[in-house]
């Protein structure tokens, strides 16, 4: 059996190394976008592909999980079911496996309407927040954040949660974070407590001026 | 002592409604507030409420002059008291019917209607009974007493303070700062970390263009990724070739572990295709 097809992850991980690094090295750079986390906040993605059909997505809560379908209540009173398979990037503030996603939580997901009525997911992002804050207070683990009216714990994650000031690229650096800045954060909500686990915390061109 | 707070109630109250008044009726924010007001709900018209909140700013003045001037009657007190009612009738309309809104009250910012908003209208309430009850001028009660009516005045502005609709701005977030400022940056020590966040990584990558050649096979998001060697493996999952003959891929990407776009413009990212069932390379790129 090669390490390809066995179940040790660490055999498959080192595979899949070896086979990444004999791959052929492109050199340059583009000026198309991104797809991560913020895909889940952009337009549907009309595929190149003739062949494929068009992403749907579907959001809302999950409200049961029936081995591989999640049924999900949407929003605005709609109904759908998603199918997440071995192929499915989960996202839950950091790329994850579908055994993160519990019934309560909240979802996102891209993929194609198979004829059974389920949606075949590409990718789920769980819990996933993008919402304009204030800094009100910063501590070692955790920050104080408004958003309107609504005060939120922004969770700091070990290694996980990184900055970005202006237009440079994010950073592991959290200190030139300042009480008062105005911030776009994209994180992870849990749905136990209410906060949000934060994976970055954009801040405004000139600010994160070291004093 | 309960005297002197009887006393010197008109004063008390007059420093609860007078800002408050000035706020609504001068406040260059009352005009932009009033329509998320439970009052603009309750008027259907977020020009009528404006027009309200200034109205209520006039009455809140002309009683704080009243109740702070002789000659000493219990009419501002009495009128401060009925004020203080409507207010709690008010927030609770807006509690039931707008929760959420904005109560208006201090027309100097959002601040949904909280318990904070239900103390202040029923201090109201007893201060102006309290007034109403005053059996001599505050400033003469004052003087007969100037230290203890200093305590009381400065402990009234310390509640006032912490039933403030805004405490964050007031004095939560100066404290912090002051704070930090004392003890340092809690987060000093990330300064020194040098890993880039993967977050950067994937920035990196969906700029190259080995990115762009294989986007087309590409389906999920990124599936998983880890570091060996100084290069970070990003694993996505994708479809290769269409119809029939079209079978899931695994998409395999290597990119300097250290690299981002603050210190690479031309990344160089190694691409593979692999059969996701077989692992066999199924596509050259390049």
């Amino acid at each position: 059996m090669s390490a390809y097809r066995t179940g040790d992850p660490l055999d498959r991980r080192r595979f899949l190394t070896t086979t990444a690094l004999h791959g052929a090295t492109v050199i340059g750079a583009t000026a198309l976008g991104a797809v991560d986390a913020d895909a889940a906040f952009a337009a549907p993605i009309r595929p190149l592909d003739p062949a494929v059909a068009e992403s749907a997505f579907a959001e809302g809560r999950i409200t049961a999980i029936n081995d591989d379908v999640l049924a999900v209540a949407g929003s605005y009173g709609d109904h759908s079911r998603v199918r997440v398979t071995g192929a499915t990037s989960v996202w839950k503030a950091r790329a994850t496996t579908a055994a993160d996603i519990e019934t309560g939580d909240g979802l996102y997901a891209r993929g194609v309407p198979l004829p059974d009525g389920t949606l075949a997911a590409d990718a789920v992002w769980v819990n996933i927040v993008n919402l304009h804050a204030t800094i009100r207070g910063i501590e070692k683990t955790r920050l104080h954040l408004a958003h309107g009216q609504h005060e939120i714990v922004g969770n700091l994650m070990t290694e996980a949660t990184s900055a970005a000031y202006g237009t440079a690229s994010p950073t592991a650096d959290l200190s030139r974070l300042t009480i008062g800045q105005s911030a776009q954060v994209l994180g992870a909500w849990r749905p136990s407590d209410g906060s949000v686990d934060l994976v970055r915390v954009a801040v405004a061109p000139g600010a994160g001026r070291r004093r | 002592m309960s005297a002197l707070v009887r006393d010197l109630a008109p004063l008390l109250l007059a420093g609860v409604l007078g800002p408050a008044g000035a706020g609504k009726l001068f406040g260059r924010g009352t005009a932009r507030q009033a329509p998320r007001t439970a009052l603009a709900r309750l008027l259907r018209h977020g020009g009528r409420a404006a027009l309200a909140l200034r109205v209520l700013g006039a009455l809140e003045l002309l009683l704080a002059a009243a109740l702070l001037a002789p000659p000493v009657t219990p009419l501002p007190g009495a009128a401060a008291a009925l004020l203080g009612a409507g207010f709690l009738g008010y927030l609770g309309y807006a509690r039931a019917a707008a929760p959420g809104s904005s109560c208006g009250c201090t027309a100097r910012r959002d601040a949904p209607v909280t318990w904070r908003a239900f103390v202040r209208a029923a201090a109201v309430l007893v201060g102006g009974g309290a007034a109403a009850a005053a059996q001599r001028p505050w400033w003469t009660a004052a003087g007969h007493r100037p230290g203890a009516a200093l305590c009381l005045a400065l402990a009234a502005a310390v509640a006032l303070t912490a039933l403030s609709a805004d405490p964050d701005r007031r004095w939560r977030m100066p404290l912090r700062r002051l704070r930090l400022r004392i003890t340092g940056h809690p987060l000093a020590a990330t300064g020194a970390r040098t890993a880039v966040p993967i977050a950067a990584t994937v920035e990196l990558l969906e700029r190259s263009r080995a990115w762009q050649s294989v986007s087309r096979v590409v389906r999920s998001a990124l599936l998983d990724h880890w570091d060996d060697g100084g290069w970070r493996i990003l694993q996505f999952a994708g479809v290769y070739g269409g119809g029939p003959a079209a079978r899931p891929v695994l998409v395999l990407f290597a990119v300097d572990a250290g690299a981002s776009l603050d210190t690479v413009r031309e990344p160089a990212v190694r691409v593979s295709v692999i059969d996701a069932d077989s692992g066999a390379p199924v596509m050259a790129t390049a």
